[in-house]
């Protein structure tokens, strides 16, 4: 092999994505450049340091008093009504106001939580994921009105157009990264001078941070190429390197996998070529004056077996947000069906497909699990082909690798067999997600789905019976689809709770590249352009039957409270452990059964529920309160209707309705003055409504110690029987407990 | 357990108590309090279901 010195690399992951688990491009993309002679590759995890850093004391901090500046509750005491455009604003001042100072003192605690040993205890883990998420709207209220989630960042801005993603990159108010670039990574890549800084930009969330980070770096070090590649790029990224001004923050694109565009444009680089000849890039030419996007051939895709195992090294794994690192490793790319007619994922990573052999995969995981101090391994797949279903089991167990995994899979019921789902439990299997999409023969054949009902319930009952916990993707608004329908897969779903523990639902979107967008009129819909949205992915399109885009929205929450009744992983906050990725497969790979688990999650809802009124019941510590002019959960359920969510961008889509602020206005109303009083309970980590009259009755409880002993001054049946009632709903809420568990006797301060 | 906002409504400036609550509860008719206590179900949108994606 030959070294070349000299020739720093940084690969970076933007935010914003997951905060549970790393993510394996860059790793894969490290292995590859270090084996072909560029030794020196910085992996950078920009993502998880931002949650880390935003998620500190002193950030939040600095946080409540931004958010105070820009909004105050006393901006809306004059207030005679609340229109739908200033909620979002109210809402932010309301949990700010009472919120902040509690999650500056638990952000710590709730962190320790989910990387150590409390993460495994429900009443610990629960709080804790709450807290982070309360953090993050306290972030979040401080950049207002963008919005930073553990699954999501959008800003006013819309992604389908190139002017507004520039604009947010310089947003110095509203952009949150701006100043965790300046302070946190770019005097790191000052320092190190990298002469290329790759990017992976998977998630439409990462475009702004990313082209942000890129200007800036571009500033800092004009002697840096940046460039960019990722499942997001894939789709827009032709359009992108099109579009006016892009060339202050990137100097070329990277499309499909890529291992070998990027060596081949650090080797022209090195050697002081232009990567005129590297594949799958585009670059800006300015040799000629102005930058000129160039747009090279596409390159041919590598030898998987022959890829060198992903490095992991330098990802800063004790910052997740979880006790055990889970590592990603891909077994192939591709996908050996391809003929669904809704996906695109070929467009991000290539044509062909490959896979490697199981001898090599389990090589390759031991290896990573032995340096990393781990057995827990997501394998990332499209779809485990019919072969390796049998090929891998078999070596796993052979080679007695003792992991616990989990992945995506194809119904495939030749395969997936009892005897083979038993085998692959043997072999550490814990979780299989497979793509059901739809309860209706009539979807499923326009999808091209190749799988029947009564196949996949099959397939999904023999991996239940062998302790194998299975998950389903489910799709609603697919073209034509009407409510019956999307009810019908609701119905089917409620129907075999007791063989699937998860649906991850989605409503149905239509991008540049899949065959709905190419061939409309086999689908029955007209796609609706917008000239304006130069880098546009996702149309609007109107349907000759069935579901309109919004009617599919509104089926989306029915189906969702319809799952949240009847699966117990759904039900309330323990939907946590389904939202955070690989958290309720970390307690399967300490081999819980689903069904325990499952179970666990039903007694801790039903515990809650029963609760009922006990003498002993006092206020508990912990809890603060702001008084407030308007309702705080009118408030949130207006914000929380798919018009109002309309009005922003789209986590997937990056799109915003034109115009639905307008329609919001028209449709949702206002909101009339009304005195509230908003508790926060910071053990809980929940907010809580009360009327001015409850907080009074509050005061007497906790004056008086408890409610057996307020209850004892006052005569009156009917009155007593009020005050149990709301001293029980306040017992299930949390608000009140028993004395001896973390009460207190003195009155509530605010 | 939501109550018509028709209820009377205390006056929100009383200052709140700081040891011992001075409220005499056979002054307080409780039969006609708004105690009506309401919490948030966050709602989860289409795009944070899919937390699988590659």
């Amino acid at each position: 092999m030959i070294q070349r010195e000299g020739f720093p690399i940084t690969l970076l992951f933007p935010p914003q994505g997951h905060f549970t688990q790393p993510y394996l491009a860059l790793p894969c993309l490290k292995a590859w450049l270090t084996a072909h002679g560029f030794p020196d590759v910085e992996l950078v995890d920009a993502s998880i340091e931002a949650y880390d850093r935003l998620l500190t004391r002193d950030s939040l901090e600095r946080a409540r008093e931004l958010s105070e500046r820009r909004q105050t509750l006393a901006d809306f005491e004059s207030k005679s009504t609340l229109p739908f455009r200033e909620l979002a604003a109210f809402r932010a001042a309301a949990e700010s106001a009472v919120s902040a100072r509690a999650l500056i003192d638990r952000i710590d605690d709730a962190k320790r939580v989910l990387r150590g040993d409390g993460f495994y205890d429900m009443e610990r883990y629960v709080p804790a994921v709450r807290t982070i998420y309360h953090a993050l709207r306290l972030v979040s209220a401080a950049h207002f009105p963008s919005q930073l989630t553990p699954h999501n960042f959008t800003m006013r801005y819309g992604l389908d157009r190139s002017a507004d993603v520039l604009a947010a990159t310089q947003d110095e108010v509203e952009n949150p990264f701006l100043a965790f670039f300046r302070t946190d990574v770019l005097p790191r890549l000052v320092a190190r001078r990298p002469r290329v800084l790759g990017m992976s930009v998977i998630y439409g969330s990462q475009l702004i941070p990313a082209l942000t980070l890129g200007r800036l770096v571009k500033e800092a070090l004009p002697e840096c190429h940046v460039t960019a590649g990722g499942g997001f790029l894939a789709y827009i990224g032709a359009k992108l390197m099109r579009a006016p001004g892009i060339d202050a923050c990137i100097d070329s694109v990277i499309f499909h996998e890529g291992e070998a565009p990027l060596l081949g444009l650090c080797e022209a680089l090195r050697d002081g070529r232009e990567p005129g000849q590297v594949g799958s890039l585009t670059w800006f030419d300015r040799s000629h004056g102005p930058a000129r996007a160039v747009e090279n051939p596409s390159g041919h895709p590598i030898k998987l077996d022959a890829a060198p195992v992903p490095d992991f090294d330098g990802l800063p794994f004790e910052k997740y947000f979880s006790p055990s690192i889970v590592i990603p490793y891909d077994i192939n790319r591709g996908c050996y069906y391809g003929e669904c007619t809704f996906c695109t994922l070929p467009t991000v990573i290539g044509p062909g497909y490959r896979t490697r052999s199981a001898r090599t995969i389990v090589d390759q995981v031991l290896h990573l699990c032995e340096r990393h101090g781990t057995r827990n391994v997501n394998f990332i797949t499209d779809c485990m082909p019919p072969g390796m279903i049998k090929d891998l089991p078999e070596e796993l167990i052979e080679r007695q690798a003792n992991l616990r995994w989990w992945c995506d899979a194809r119904v495939e019921p030749k395969a997936y067999t009892l005897e083979g789902a038993r085998r692959l439990y043997a072999a550490g299997c814990r979780k299989l997600l497979f793509g059901f999409e739809t309860a209706t023969p009539r979807l499923l054949k326009m999808m091209k789905k190749g799988q029947s009902l009564k196949s996949t319930i099959d397939v999904a009952t023999n991996c239940a019976e062998a302790g194998i916990s299975v998950t389903f993707y489910a799709m609603v608004g697919f073209p034509t689809e009407t409510r019956e329908e999307a009810q019908a897969t609701l119905d089917f779903l409620i129907e075999h709770s007791d063989v699937v523990r998860e649906v991850s639902l989605q409503t149905f979107h239509i991008d540049e590249v899949a065959q709905t967008y190419r061939e409309p009129e086999a689908f029955g819909i007209t796609i609706l352009d917008d000239p304006s949205a130069d880098i546009e992915l996702y149309h609007d399109y109107e349907c000759e039957r069935g579901m309109t885009q919004a009617e599919a929205a509104e089926m989306f929450e029915r189906m969702m409270a319809g799952l949240a009744r009847h699966y117990p992983l759904f039900a309330g906050d323990n939907i946590f452990y389904f939202m955070q990725k690989s958290h309720y497969f970390l307690h399967l790979a300490r081999d819980i059964t689903p069904e325990d688990f499952v179970g666990r999650c039903r007694v801790r809802t039903r515990s809650r529920e029963q609760l009922e009124f006990d003498p002993a019941l006092a206020v508990r510590s912990g809890l603060s309160f702001a008084e407030l002019p308007f309702s705080y959960t009118q408030a949130a359920a207006k914000l929380a209707h798919p018009l109002a969510r309309s009005v922003r961008p789209d986590f997937l889509t990056g799109r915003y309705v034109a115009g639905a602020e307008a329609a919001a206005e028209r449709e949702l109303g206002e909101l009339a003055p009304a005195r509230r009083v908003l508790c926060y309970d910071r053990d809980e980590a929940e907010f809580v409504e009360l009327r001015p009259d409850g907080r009074r009755l509050f005061e007497m409880i906790a004056a008086r110690g408890s409610t057996g002993a307020l209850l004892g001054e006052v005569d009156s049946a009917p009155a007593r029987d009020r005050i149990r009632a709301f001293a029980a709903e306040l017992h299930r809420l949390g608000l009140l407990a028993p004395q001896s568990t973390g009460t207190r006797t003195a009155a509530v301060t605010p | 357990m939501k109550n018509p906002e028709s209820l009377p409504q205390p006056d929100p400036e009383r200052p709140a108590p700081k040891k011992r609550d001075p409220i005499q509860p056979e002054k307080i008719d409780f039969t006609k309090l708004d105690l009506t206590i309401e919490k948030v179900e966050e709602r989860i949108t289409p795009s944070e279901t899919n937390v699988f994606d590659k």
